[in-house]
């Protein structure tokens, strides 16, 4: 029984220790990314993606580290290159957890960046496709606040761009700044959990 | 117990403490990489390079294992065994083949999409370009290397005849890319832009996947999947249509149908050039697009029908009165391909399509019936051996079938036609040497049951990157072609009509800067030639026709310099000369001219939501013969000029309001001359001025859209 027992506190230390290296790594990765040293970051994140190669939260963090670079980058060659790879990781991830509304609003992103780089080349082409694919994030998790939010941003985006008014949508702008508080985020650890900011300052220029 | 303790705390104790240090440079060529990701597989232990390409790391693993190094646009590089032999590592990446940043085989072929360097139109244009109105011909005629011969509407590319170009939908060839027309009366394409998410057109030297055209191809892919479900309505002033998206996860259908009717229009404006309409032009279109994506393939389907039909009278110089004209035509097309990726990079494709195209014409009191089917069926493999070696093959087989009736006044009944099998192969590879180096190679062989005999086409093109942004290309290649339907379909011994052509080219990019310039030069050999007026039973038909084109084509476009401001101009001069038809000696054919200037402009005004396009298209004279003079096609015609202005409204995000004016300064353009048969009592020939049927056309169209989304708009469409 003892014997049984050693073991245990040993497999146990064992994942435990496996676990931690898990959240040292990504802890690491972040702290990169928030020091802007964005290829360190994807690198390191690329590492512990292909580790664990079931676990689609470090591929969600490759893709979302390259794509939030992308915006304002004017070299197109490089543009390129990361918004490859960021499509690439959103793939990946889209595999290992199907119908994730976190990286529906990812991939949409990642067209935004294109659209933003050229809007005459890629508006015509991927501005349709974030429209299924926030329809279909909606439809998915219609709770979440992130869903809510970048849906209601894309949505002002357009109506801006028309000389429309966008009051209206400062009320789902107000609904994805309560569902932040209320919203009962995943256990996984690195769950994304971006946005609530980003909501606030949304809601200010509306009242504004 | 505690042996076995110990023994654990032992094994645990060596993980952490036998750590092994990994070090090395990552360099390309002599310049060190920096921000490569090098790591052991599987493990969270790794480095980014820093400025001086140096990594440096230390590892619990133990034993042998494989060490990854990569760095975007490099090939990913392995090393593999013990990791204690990890240090000091000297790692040289390979650069990755890049098709945007990389050297692009572009000689002769002009694209229009979002992808390849070589793109210098984007699908947009086509529809936004003031004076093209959603016409694929009209748009390509703004590029250099093609002449613009208005009272046609077709391309003539390289002073090469309209019937040289053929087009091309998914690879399977279209058979009556035009509506149906007559002389004088401009044609259009029968396919709308907004099918298609790629356009290529090639002036020369294309691959060798395509055959049966001596000058140019034009190639267009369809999208594959839509991005939303929606409904379509228009409102032109000539016409109106409805159209609907539906999808199924991975499977979608699209249903379009259009009624276009010029009466109304002809009523306000008439149409006033020598014509004088009885029933004008109308016709109904109807077309269904399927589309599935398996996880590794890919089926489309496309069928349209179209009928139309008018009644004109036409000035002609032989005759007091003017000529009556009548013309019904019916069009079925059919086009399906399949395609499917393995897993070992080979993908095989397999394609057919078919028309039945029938006329019934009727000129004064002659009655000609005519009734085409044809098919094109394609099997095709290729393969990514590298991302630096690529193989294409294929075989592929033309079938027509062709009759024609002619009924005289008399009731005398002429009946022709022929029926011919083309079989054509393939084979081509493209070998990227490095990212500045690169050569396809191909060939193409054709055997034809009318004409009894193979033809063996070779096709190189070459392009070297002489720098960041600019490259030099180089081409040639064999092409052949089968006489003219209205020959062979009156003697079948005639043989293929052949060009070769050499090309060299220069491109430069940058910053949303391109330009390009391209010299050719195209010999022409065994063009058909006969001894009669028009061709006809009695004619002796030769292939003893030559002839050459040469010239120089530029083309500059800009969309980054002023904001909101997009432009592009072209040139193109032109030398030609040939001697076939029924030609008494080599001349200068009627449809090309020496200089072609084109200049498209379009401004996106933020406040109006408003885009306003200009462009103007200038044509130096066209040569016609006068036969009261001795020389041979010696004089030419005045300089054409089209200045044309367009301009789109988005009312709001789903309803456009668009107005455009072609050729708003109304100039009289004149294309041609046509000579009476006989001379007067003062024994001169007498002669009319050919021109289009009108010399401007305005239009106006509300165009709506409904999605489920309410965001989506039909700009793309026009």
């Amino acid at each position: 029984m003892k014997n049984v027992f050693t073991l245990t506190v040993i497999l146990f230390s064992l994942l435990v220790t496996a676990q931690s290296q898990y959240e040292k790594g990504m802890e690491k990765a972040m702290k990169l990314w928030g020091e802007g040293k964005i290829v360190e970051a994807s690198n390191l994140l690329e590492r512990i993606a292909v580790a664990e190669d079931d676990n689609w939260i470090p591929y969600y963090y490759v893709a979302m580290v390259n794509t939030s670079a992308s915006f304002g980058e004017k070299d197109d060659t490089k543009l390129k290159q990361q918004l490859d790879k960021a499509k690439e990781f959103v793939d990946i991830a889209k595999n290992l957890s199907p119908d994730n509304a976190e990286l529906l609003i990812l991939e949409a992103m990642t067209n935004t960046a294109w659209i933003a780089f050229d809007g005459a080349t890629y508006g015509m082409t991927l501005s349709g496709k974030n429209t299924q694919l926030y329809a279909k994030a909606m439809q998915l998790a219609p709770e979440n606040p992130r869903v809510v939010l970048s849906k209601t941003e894309w949505d002002m985006g357009s109506a801006r761009y028309f000389g429309k008014d966008t009051a209206p949508y400062c009320l789902d702008i107000e609904k994805a700044v309560e569902l932040f508080t209320t919203f009962k985020p995943s256990e996984e650890p690195y769950y994304p959990d971006w946005g609530a900011e980003r909501a606030q300052e949304v809601l200010a220029e509306c009242k504004a | 117990m505690k042996i076995f303790l110990s023994i654990v705390l032992l094994f645990l104790a060596g993980i952490s403490w036998a750590q092994t240090t990994i070090s090395g440079k990552v360099t390309s060529g002599k310049l060190p990489i920096q921000g490569a990701n090098v790591y052991l597989e599987g493990t969270y232990d790794g480095a980014s390079t820093d400025a001086e390409g140096n990594f440096f790391f230390e590892t619990i693993a133990s034993g042998t294992q494989t060490l990854v190094i990569s760095s975007i646009g490099y090939e990913t590089h392995y090393e593999m065994g013990d990791v204690i032999y990890f240090q000091q590592l000297q790692i040289t990446l390979q650069e990755a083949i890049n098709s945007l940043s990389g050297v692009t085989l572009t000689a002769g072929s002009f694209e229009a999409g979002t992808e390849s360097k070589a793109s210098v139109l984007k699908p947009l244009d086509i529809v936004t370009t003031a004076g093209v109105a959603g016409d694929i011909g009209s748009a390509l005629q703004t590029l250099p290397g093609t002449t613009t011969v208005s009272e046609d509407g077709r391309l003539f590319v390289r002073g090469g005849r309209a019937e040289e170009t053929q087009v091309f939908i998914d690879g399977q060839r279209v058979f009556q890319p035009f509506m149906a027309s007559t002389n004088n009366v401009p044609t259009r394409g029968r396919f709308s832009p907004f099918l298609f998410k790629g356009i290529s057109f090639s002036t020369g030297g294309y691959s060798a996947e395509y055959g049966q055209a001596l000058s140019g191809v034009l190639l267009l892919n369809t999208t594959d999947l839509p991005d939303q479900e929606k409904t379509d309505i228009s409102v032109m002033s000539v016409g109106g249509g409805v159209g609907h998206t539906e999808i199924w996860g991975n499977t979608s259908l699209s249903l379009n149908t259009a009624y276009i009717n010029l009466a109304p229009y002809e009523s306000l404006l008439p149409s006033t050039n020598g014509i004088s309409w009885n029933k004008p032009y109308e016709s109904i279109a109807g077309e269904t697009v399927f589309r599935h994506k398996g996880e590794r393939s890919m089926f489309k389907f496309y069928t349209g029908y179209n009928f139309s039909n008018f009644d004109i009278d036409q000035e002609d110089i032989n005759f007091e009165d003017f000529v009556n004209f009548q013309l019904e035509n019916s069009n079925l097309y059919l086009n399906a391909n399949y395609k499917y990726f393995f897993k070992n990079n080979w993908t095989v494709y397999a394609g057919a399509s078919s028309a039945w195209d029938t006329n019934e014409i009727k000129v004064v009191d002659n009655k000609i019936e005519t009734e085409d089917a044809s098919m094109h069926l394609k099997l095709k493999a290729s393969k990514d051996f590298t991302n630096r070696f690529k193989l294409n093959v294929g075989s592929e087989v033309f079938h027509s079938d062709y009759e024609e009736d002619f009924t005289a006044e008399n009731g005398f009944l002429v009946t022709s036609g022929f029926n011919e099998l083309l079989w054509g192969n393939f084979v081509e590879t493209a070998i990227f040497f490095s990212n500045d180096f690169a050569l396809k190679l191909g060939a193409r062989a054709e055997y034809s049951t009318l004409i009894e005999d193979w033809n063996i086409a070779p096709r190189v093109s070459l392009a070297y990157k002489s720098g960041e942004s600019a490259q030099f290309s180089l081409a040639y290649g064999d092409f052949f072609q089968n006489p003219l339907t209205q020959f062979i379909n009156y003697d079948n011994s005639l043989d293929y009509e052949k060009t070769s052509h050499y090309i060299a080219n220069y491109q430069y990019n940058k910053n949303g800067k391109t330009f390009r310039i391209e010299g050719y030069y195209k010999d022409y050999a065994n063009l058909v030639k006969y001894n009669t007026v028009a061709p006809q039973f009695s004619s002796d038909f030769t292939n003893n026709g030559s002839g050459y084109a040469t010239g120089i084509d530029v083309f500059y476009r800009d969309n980054k310099s002023i904001e909101n401001l997009d432009y592009w101009l072209s040139y193109s001069y032109l030398d030609t000369e040939r001697d076939f038809l029924n030609f008494r000696t080599t001349a200068t054919p009627n449809f090309a001219n020496a200089h072609n200037f084109s200049a498209v402009a379009k401004y996106w005004v933020n406040n109006w939501r408003s885009q306003i396009g200009v462009s103007y298209s200038y044509g130096s004279g066209r040569p016609y013969n006068n036969p009261n003079t001795t020389d041979f096609y010696a004089e030419k015609t005045k300089d054409y000029h089209n200045l044309s202005l367009n301009w789109a409204y988005l009312i709001d995000q789903q309803k456009i309001l668009f107005l455009s004016v072609n050729n708003v300064l109304g100039t009289r353009n004149i294309g041609n001359y046509q000579y009476a048969n006989a001379p007067n009592a003062q024994g001169n020939f007498d002669r009319r001025a050919i021109s289009p049927a009108a010399d401007s056309f305005f239009f106006v169209g509300f165009f709506w859209t409904l999605s489920t989304d309410n965001k989506s708009n039909q700009l793309n469409n026009l």
